[in-house]
């Protein structure tokens, strides 16, 4: 069961990284020291879950939530023609 | 305005040279797009995009008078739970040319050979048409369905337009979205053995087979870049799976060549077997005495060129199987690099599964060890063959050296300290 906790705690976090800006999972797990192939099972539930989403930046994919993703595109049509 | 079927188009005048002459033009094509939406509309059809076809002229016609580009990079992959297939490209014209400011390019898988009904196109088309620009791209680099143009509130309509596609389009089959990004690429094969006589395996099923079981690894992105798996049926390569593929299967066979020496004889009559086959074969393996053609098998190193001179005479061998050519890619600044030999040959009843195997253990090896945009056979260079070869359980093999040794005083480490 001690396992279990983890990984919901572990999920929070993730979720927490995601909220604020898109990630590589490569990176994110660096930066959390979990071995990537763990995360990557974490992110395809979280996405699964509906709680995470891609993002691409027209050749990378990145991962974040839904609601910075949301954020991200209401800045890019405001930012319209002055970009 | 120039008026075409009864519908305006923008001025085009410089567009318009590149409908001049006796080849295909992409100029023509948009046009025509352009007139069959508008006739689309005012038959009374739901169009969500109108005039993105005119408004591509106009985009063009202005990126080619000031010499710059108006299209930017980046964006959403917003069709849920997939991370590949949808290419967001925007315009920065969306004042002027509010129709096509949204550009988004959509892969579709294609089917297995590329064959389709004309009902399943009709059916593609369709949605397409009521969800995007219309225009399409058959095929894409990658052997997908391009898909070219949407607004991003139109890409989960219509993919869901493709999931549902024999429900609602009349499409024998639905359809699914392909791969972009740093994820499996949709898988591709040759026609294979459904047309054509020299295939040494199933290319179709085999394809089929890596769709099916990577369809994770297809939709969602987690590797260091791209990876490609290309299936040809025989050394022929239609594909060109030795230049594109990370992973080309190139059909081959073990015994001999299949000789009919009585069709051999009737090609005598019509070609110069000395001039056409013997002289052009590389290793100078067929001896012909204007009655009986013999092949050193040995020696052979399956090109292809005398069976493909006289197909009626000569057969590929009954052993048949694979090799196996890893780290092939088609980068647009160094050229090709062609895939060299990892598994020389796999039969063919095993082909499948031993791929399969040979496969995840790559995966796991590249995402493990790869860096940032290092394709596979990038990591092979970087690593090293010896680690290479132990990641996926084979023994160095001569059929492996890339080019013999021609100076003995050289030492190679030298060369790569
Ligand atoms: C003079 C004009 C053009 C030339 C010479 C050209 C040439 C090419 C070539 C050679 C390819 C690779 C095709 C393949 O290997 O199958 C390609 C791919 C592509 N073209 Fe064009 N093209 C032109 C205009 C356009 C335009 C106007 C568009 C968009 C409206 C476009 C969109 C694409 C896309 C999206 C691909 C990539 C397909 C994939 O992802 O595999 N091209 N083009
Ligand atoms: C200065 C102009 C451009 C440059 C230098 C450029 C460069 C590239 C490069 C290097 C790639 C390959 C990325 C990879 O290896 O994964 C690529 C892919 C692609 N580009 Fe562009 N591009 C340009 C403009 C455009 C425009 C205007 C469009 C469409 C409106 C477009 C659509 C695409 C598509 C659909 C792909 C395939 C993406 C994929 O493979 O995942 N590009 N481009
Ligand atoms: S690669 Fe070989 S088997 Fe496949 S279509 Fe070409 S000639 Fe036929
Ligand atoms: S396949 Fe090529 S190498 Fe083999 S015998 Fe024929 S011409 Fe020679």
């Amino acid at each position: 069961m001690a396992e279990e906790v983890n990984v919901e705690e572990l999920k929070q976090k993730v979720l927490e990284y995601l909220a604020k800006k898109p990630w590589q999972v490569r990176d994110l797990a660096k930066v959390l020291r979990v071995k990537k192939r763990e995360l990557d099972k974490i992110v395809q539930e979280l996405i699964n879950e509906g709680k995470a989403t891609y993002w691409s930046s027209g050749s990378t994919t990145y991962v974040t939530t839904p609601e910075k993703l949301e954020e991200m595109e209401k800045k890019r049509s405001e930012m319209g023609a002055a970009e | 305005m120039p008026v075409v079927d009864g519908v305006e188009l923008p001025e085009t005048p410089l567009l318009d040279e590149l409908e001049k002459g006796p080849w295909p033009s992409f100029v023509k094509e948009i046009k025509r797009a352009a007139i069959e939406q508008e006739k689309a509309m005012k038959a009374g059809k739901k169009i969500k995009l109108p005039g993105s076809a005119k408004g591509l002229l106009k985009v063009l016609e202005l990126a080619y008078k000031e010499k710059r580009t108006h299209w930017k990079h980046g964006g959403i992959v917003s069709v849920i739970g997939y991370g590949g297939g949808v290419i967001g490209r925007y315009c920065d014209l969306e004042d002027k040319v509010p129709e096509v400011w949204h550009f988004h390019t959509i892969r579709v898988n294609m089917p297995a050979g590329w064959f389709y009904t004309t009902k399943a196109l009709r059916a593609l088309c369709d949605a397409w048409e009521k969800w995007g620009s219309g225009l399409t791209n058959f095929h894409g680099s990658t052997g997908d369905i391009i898909l070219l143009g949407t607004r991003t509130e139109h890409l989960q309509p219509m993919a869901n337009a493709l999931a549902y596609l024999d429900k609602f389009y009349g499409s024998p089959a639905p359809f699914d979205i392909g791969g972009s990004g740093s994820d499996l690429r949709t898988p591709s094969c040759c026609m294979g053995p459904s047309l054509c006589e020299f295939a040494c395996y199933d290319t179709l099923k085999a394809c089929y087979e890596f769709t099916m079981r990577y369809q994770n690894e297809l939709h969602r992105p987690m590797w260091p870049y791209k990876f490609k798996i290309k299936c040809a049926g025989c050394p022929n390569d239609c594909i060109a799976s030795k230049a594109r593929a990370d992973f080309a299967i190139i059909g081959t066979w073990k015994d001999e060549i299949q000789i009919d020496q009585e069709a051999v004889r009737e090609y005598a009559k019509v070609i110069d077997i000395e001039e056409h086959v013997v002289k052009k074969c590389p290793t100078k393996a067929i001896s012909w005495d204007g009655k009986e053609l013999k092949i050193d098998n040995k020696n052979c190193i399956r090109c292809m060129h005398c069976i493909n001179v006289m197909p009626k005479a000569l057969k590929p061998g009954k052993e048949r199987g694979a090799t196996i050519l890893i780290g092939g890619k088609a980068p647009f600044v160094d050229g090709a690099i062609i895939g060299w030999v990892a598994v020389p040959f796999i039969p063919e009843n095993e082909l499948i599964e031993k791929c399969c195997e040979i496969l995840e253990a790559i995966w796991e090896w590249w995402d493990e060890e790869g860096k940032f945009r290092e394709r596979v056979g990038e990591l092979i260079w970087r690593k090293g063959m010896d680690e290479f070869l132990k990641v996926i359980g084979q023994k160095a093999d001569v059929r492996m050296v890339y080019a013999p040794r021609n100076n003995p005083f050289i030492f190679w480490r030298e060369l790569n300290p």
